[in-house]
């Protein structure tokens, strides 16, 4: 009994050995989960997991609702209608796909404000903030398009009025319009692009920048708030106290 | 893993080839794929092209637009958009537009008072057109649906508080101007005809 | 590349810090597995019941198919836009339109990016770099009052 499981054992040490010389997973993995971080500011920490948790809940019900969405003006409203009423949990992946974003909207501003009244944007780390700043508005346009795609009237004026608003864009309002209607009025080719920017355009850029985001975060790690480092300030304070008085002494 | 950088030095032929390539390859991936999504736009802006070809379309009738309030038409115009290109072969588009047609000041011109319905003559149309508001019903400010409010005798858009008076023209709130007012005609039977073609701008959203 | 295994100690013995690390690594560490991980995953599963309770409790919505030629309508922003949407109410005119709609928006994200250049004070608790703090309130409550007057406004305008 306990030789088969000794036998086991060795089996599967041999199987991540043979894994690990190829791709190195294991002390990639074993490096991702035993670094260090701030025991203190742990429930603080989960909005940013929360952020990527429900961007990946976005992506995952975005592509389900693919599988019926019909992305024409004559079309698009009635294959909504359908999901909802005649598919198997259409309501419910439907469902998560509009909370989640809503809920999304909510938590990246708590984790951009948290961010924010921690000071954790100071050096090193600004180049995170500037990167978190485009996500942000990335997700904005993403959850702004993607009500306009539903192509009902609730959807249909938002989105509208946002492309009016972007028609008052100084110098160049006339150009960015017929960009985002396809034409010099609203119809079939608005909605094309309508999909087109909200399914492949933001998210093929939102993406990498969730990558350069993360890759950004572990490099220096997280938080920065002075609590944090009470400890190892004291030990600045009282070296640099020394060092007064040991200049003193010398004169 | 990581061993010594090596760094050689990048010979003239090549420095010359990388940037002549990479120049290429960097015009050939930016630039036909910008003027491809700008279509739209270079058809609209530059060649002033519409979607919407040059057609009249039939509203209603002079005989039917009351005095002292607005009678609202919706009109079908053909569209040529994704559609468009093979004629016979791919048909049309439409786009329907919701338009308001008044009487100048809500005054129901006097030679219709007790006028039955018949042809009418050249002098007449002449009139019945200086005294007509034919108008776009989105909002100057961000094309919402604008709606005539009896009591009032405004027209107001509920977005933003805009307030236009039953010619259309501007009163208050945040709208830039007066509502678009369309390019129409009167034919001899009465018919209000409209192009869809505006005085003064391009509202974009109809 | 060292591997650092389990929670490393606070400072090490005879580590020198300076100004230049002494933010470097916080004063009580624990391994990412398993404290932050089950954190992060009980606040997962905690937004994902609400989520998919939500979405059987209060359905996403689907309301009649658009039609441009409507007169009856009344346009709605979704929440997230609410401020923006109230914004717009104090931008009136061919001139001003632009400023409000778009210009100010620009600088508002211009104003975002600048944010860790503006604020160099080095300390990073908030007592200590009170004119940011003060900056961040206001904007807070500007956001939250705008939200308010569109709410105000959508109740004396119902849906009809």
């Amino acid at each position: 009994m306990s030789s088969n499981r000794t036998r086991a054992a060795r089996l599967g040490r041999s199987a991540l050995d043979w894994l690990e010389e190829r791709t190195s997973i294991v002390s990639m993995a074993e490096h991702f989960l035993y670094e260090p971080v701030p025991s203190r500011g742990r429930w603080l920490y989960t909005l940013g997991s929360a952020t990527l948790f429900l961007i990946t809940l976005q992506f995952l019900t975005g592509i389900l609702l693919l599988f019926y969405y019909v992305p024409t003006t004559d079309h698009a409203w009635d294959s909504i209608y359908y999901m909802m009423s005649q598919v198997y949990f259409g309501k419910l992946i439907r469902g998560i796909h509009f909370w989640s974003a809503n809920a999304l909207i909510v938590v990246i501003g708590l984790h951009m404000m948290r961010t924010f009244l921690s000071g954790a944007y100071k050096r090193p780390r600004e180049m995170n903030w500037v990167v978190g700043v485009f996500l942000i508005f990335i997700v904005t346009f993403l959850a702004f398009t993607g009500y306009g795609l539903r192509w009902d009237q609730e959807g249909f004026w938002a989105w509208e009025v946002g492309v009016m608003i972007a028609s008052y864009t100084p110098l160049i309002g006339d150009w960015v319009v017929t960009f985002l209607l396809g034409g010099d009025t609203i119809g079939p080719a608005s909605l094309s692009r309508l999909f087109a920017i909200h399914v492949w355009l933001l998210p093929a850029l939102l993406a990498p920048l969730i990558g350069v985001h993360l890759f950004l975060l572990r490099k220096h790690g997280e938080f920065g708030s002075e609590f944090e480092y009470s400890e190892r300030l004291a030990r600045l304070r009282e070296r640099r106290r020394l060092e007064g008085y040991a200049e003193e002494e010398e004169q | 893993m990581a061993g010594e950088l090596q760094k050689d030095p990048v010979s003239r032929g090549q420095f010359l080839l990388l940037g002549g390539l990479g120049a290429l390859v960097g015009a050939v991936l930016t630039i036909p794929p910008a003027v491809y999504l700008l279509d739209p736009a270079i058809d609209s802006v530059l060649r002033g092209r519409s979607d919407v070809p040059d057609v009249w379309r039939p509203v209603g009738s002079v005989f039917e637009v009351p005095g002292g309030g607005v009678r609202v038409y919706r009109v079908e115009f053909p569209q040529r958009q994704t559609y468009d290109g093979g004629g016979e072969l791919l048909g049309e588009g439409s786009i329907t537009n919701a338009v308001l047609v008044s009487w100048r000041d809500g005054e129901l011109p006097p030679l219709l008072e007790g006028r039955e319905r018949g042809p009418l003559s050249p002098g007449e149309i002449r009139e019945l057109s200086r005294r007509l508001n034919v108008l776009s019903n989105h909002c100057t400010h961000l094309g919402c649906p604008v709606r005539y409010f009896p009591g009032r005798n405004e027209i107001l858009c509920p977005c933003h508080g805009g307030i236009y008076d039953i010619n259309g023209g501007y009163v208050g709130g945040p709208p830039p101007r007066g509502l678009y007012r369309y390019e129409f005609e009167i034919r001899r039977d009465g018919g209000i005809y409209v192009r869809h073609e505006f005085e003064g701008g391009k509202p974009y959203v109809v | 590349m060292e591997t650092r295994r389990g929670p490393a100690r606070p400072v090490e013995d005879g580590e020198v810090i300076t100004e230049e690390n002494v933010y470097e690594r916080p004063d009580r560490p624990m391994a990412f597995f398993p404290g932050q991980v089950v954190a992060d995953l009980t606040v997962s599963a905690v937004l994902l019941g609400v989520v998919v309770a939500l979405s059987y409790l209060v359905p996403a919505p689907l309301t009649e198919p658009a039609d441009l030629s409507t007169t009856s309508y009344v346009p709605r922003p979704e929440w997230f836009f609410f401020f923006y949407d109230q914004m717009l109410m104090f931008f009136p005119g061919s001139l001003l339109i632009p400023v409000g709609g778009v210009v100010i928006p620009l600088l508002f994200f211009l104003l975002l990016l600048a944010v860790p250049w503006l604020d160099r004070e080095p300390g990073h608790s908030l007592s200590r770099r009170p004119f940011a703090a003060v900056v961040a309130f206001l904007i807070v409550l500007a956001v939250v009052l705008n939200m308010l007057l569109t709410l105000v406004r959508i109740l004396n305008f119902p849906q009809s």
